[in-house]
């Protein structure tokens, strides 16, 4: 033991900065994350092409004998947001009061699979990667030494945001080739701008902190537990889903991306706030 | 100043009292034997060391300060229960996580340096799942050696490790300890191997502390016995029964006699009634003895 090791400074950045760098270290090397990025750049693929194969297809009620043809995507942003329309069918109001979840009708197929089930995946990485501190134990070693428990919740707020805006821009990516190789329409109609796209994604980016944030606090909760976090993050999310079309349309503006801004910033101190108390007040392991 | 210093401390889990007024002193430069039953409470009043749980009453202070404060909770370094490494990662990641989260600026350096102390170089690339269970415990106590901690908390660190592995335990302790600022807490059920190496030893019953002393004392405090070995065992032992109050057979086939009698004084005994010893000598108990005989003294 005859040697000097040389520390860090531990100020609130540092130990912050050193905190981040494990979790993103950790991500890094993390089959869960690329199977989970993976998964939101396949999924629109198949799901573009299996639905535009499957356009005009009938389908006879073998009860009823009534007939129903199978429509298709006819734009690649369907996947992404409601299509704007200045005369909404009456099926279709109710589907963007739903949560907005694309102009083709009900839950159908494309609806359950849009982008905002994304948000869906990053409670799966969220509850998994904090579960995994606590299973392991490696959240005695974290604790014992110089983690805050502030700091904690901070890092892993911060990585699930990350990996939740990497799972979306994957999707989006994924969204625009599926519709490449499908033959879907590129053209921005109904007054839409690139402009509003691109605000559209940063919107449902900042609003993924407000998920993230109760995924933490949920994980935080159950610790080892990850069927419960899971569980409980999936529950919790379900609840706020619905509302992610109506904030997040495909046509957002600079209000739609501040709600989002300020909803995300909120939820996170506020949540992130609770999650330290936890940590504070309960056992760690 | 003592390495730790506890005051009546004290953890309730609901209506269960896991530890109550536990007192506790580890000095510099020992390697603390702490030693109980399973559910004695060895392992929440290490978990409470490590400010993993909050204590429901009681003071630990270590080297002074208390427990909670950052400066003194950076120079611990600990295994307790299971090494905390993430399985799918390779040894030398989960090291290099661990040394990032110390913020050790070297910490390639400190890795190899944590390795070849537990004789473990070659295992830098092997997959955490993948190892031994006595690998995972080397690398567990590497990963509490990272950044040269001052108090080293221990909790079974020798469970799955081989003989070799066991020797080289004891290096490690010794070597941590030899300049006498650092200081190790180990809790094992191995009491024939602990004896090897504590200093100091602390004995817990249902949550509280029913003797602290240091090796001489408990030297000391171990009886002497003599044992012997003649070519008719049972009838040898039914002869010693009847003269004397405590005989006992030993794993390896020896007769002990603990009633503090003199060798020559049995081998006499036996001789009148016509039983040649063939061994004999004296000895003393070990701690593994005195713990039991202290257990059923408290029964």
């Amino acid at each position: 033991m005859e040697h000097t090791v040389k520390f860090e400074n531990q100020s609130f950045g540092k130990g912050l900065g050193t905190m981040l760098k494990v979790d993103f270290r950790r991500m890094r090397k993390s089959k869960l994350f690329y199977i989970l990025i993976a998964c939101a750049l396949l999924i629109p693929v198949i799901m573009t092409v299996m639905l535009t194969m499957m356009d005009g297809t009938e389908s006879k009620n073998p009860q009823t004998g009534e007939i129903t043809i199978m429509e298709g995507p006819e734009s690649v942003w369907e996947s992404i947001g409601t299509l704007p329309s200045d005369e909404p069918a009456p099926e279709q109001r109710g589907d963007a009061a739903m949560g907005g979840m694309g102009a083709m009708g009900g839950m159908d197929v494309m609806a359950m699979c849009n982008i905002n089930m994304m948000f869906m995946l990053a409670a799966v990485f969220v509850c998994l990667f904090i579960s995994d501190d606590f299973r392991s134990g490696f959240s005695k070693n974290l604790f014992t030494v110089r983690a805050k428990k502030g700091n904690y919740v901070i890092s892993k707020t911060i990585a699930g945001f990350v990996c939740g805006a990497l799972l979306l821009i994957a999707y989006f990516a994924g969204a625009l080739l599926g519709g490449a190789v499908s033959g879907l329409s590129f053209a921005l109609v109904g007054g839409l701008t690139v402009i509003n796209i691109v605000l559209c994604m940063l919107a449902k980016i900042f609003l993924m902190l407000v998920f993230v944030s109760i995924f933490v606090i949920v994980s935080v909760a159950a610790k080892q537990r990850a069927w419960l976090s899971i569980c409980g993050s999936l529950g919790a999310g379900m609840l706020l889903f619905m509302m992610v079309g109506m904030i997040t349309p495909l046509n957002s503006t600079l209000l739609n991306l501040l709600l989002c801004g300020a909803g995300g910033a909120l939820f996170a101190i506020g949540l992130g706030t609770f999650s330290r108390l936890i940590l504070r007040k309960a056992a760690l392991i | 100043m003592n390495a730790i210093e506890i005051k009546n401390l004290s953890k309730n889990f609901g209506q269960k009292q896991a530890v109550c007024g536990l007192n506790m002193t580890v000095p510099l430069g020992a390697i603390y034997g702490f030693i109980g039953e399973n559910g004695s409470g060895k392992s929440t009043t290490e978990k409470m060391i490590c400010g993993l749980i909050p204590k429901s009453d009681g003071t630990i202070r270590l080297y002074g300060k208390d427990h909670t404060d950052p400066d003194v909770r950076a120079k611990v370094g600990v295994l307790i229960e299971t090494p905390g490494c993430f399985p799918g990662l390779t040894v030398w990641d989960n090291l290099m996580l661990q040394a990032a989260n110390l913020g050790i600026r070297d910490a390639e350096i400190e890795v190899i340096r944590v390795l070849k102390t537990v004789r473990r170089e070659g295992a830098a690339g092997n997959k955490y799942k993948n190892c031994s269970l006595g690998m995972k415990q080397r690398v567990g106590i590497a990963m509490a050696l990272l950044g040269a901690p001052t108090l080293l908390v221990l909790d079974e660190p020798l469970n799955g490790l081989d003989a070799d592995g066991m020797r080289i335990m004891r290096e490690v302790f010794t070597d941590v300890v030899k300049d006498g600022t650092r200081s190790i807490v180990v809790s094992s059920h191995l009491l024939g191997e602990l004896q090897k190496v504590a200093t100091h030893y602390g004995i817990i019953r249902h949550g509280k502390m029913i003797r602290e002393m240091t090796a001489a004392e408990l030297d000391a405090d171990c009886r002497t016995f003599t044992a012997l070995q003649s070519g008719e065992m049972s009838r040898t032992k039914a002869l010693l029964c009847c003269k004397y109050s405590r005989v006992e057979e030993d794993e390896a086939g020896y007769l002990r006699v603990y009633d503090g009698v003199t060798p020559e004084e049995i081998v006499v005994y036996l001789y009148d009634n016509g039983i040649c010893v063939s061994e004999i000598r004296t000895d003393k108990i070990g701690l593994e003895e005195y713990y039991i005989d202290l257990m059923k003294e408290g029964k």
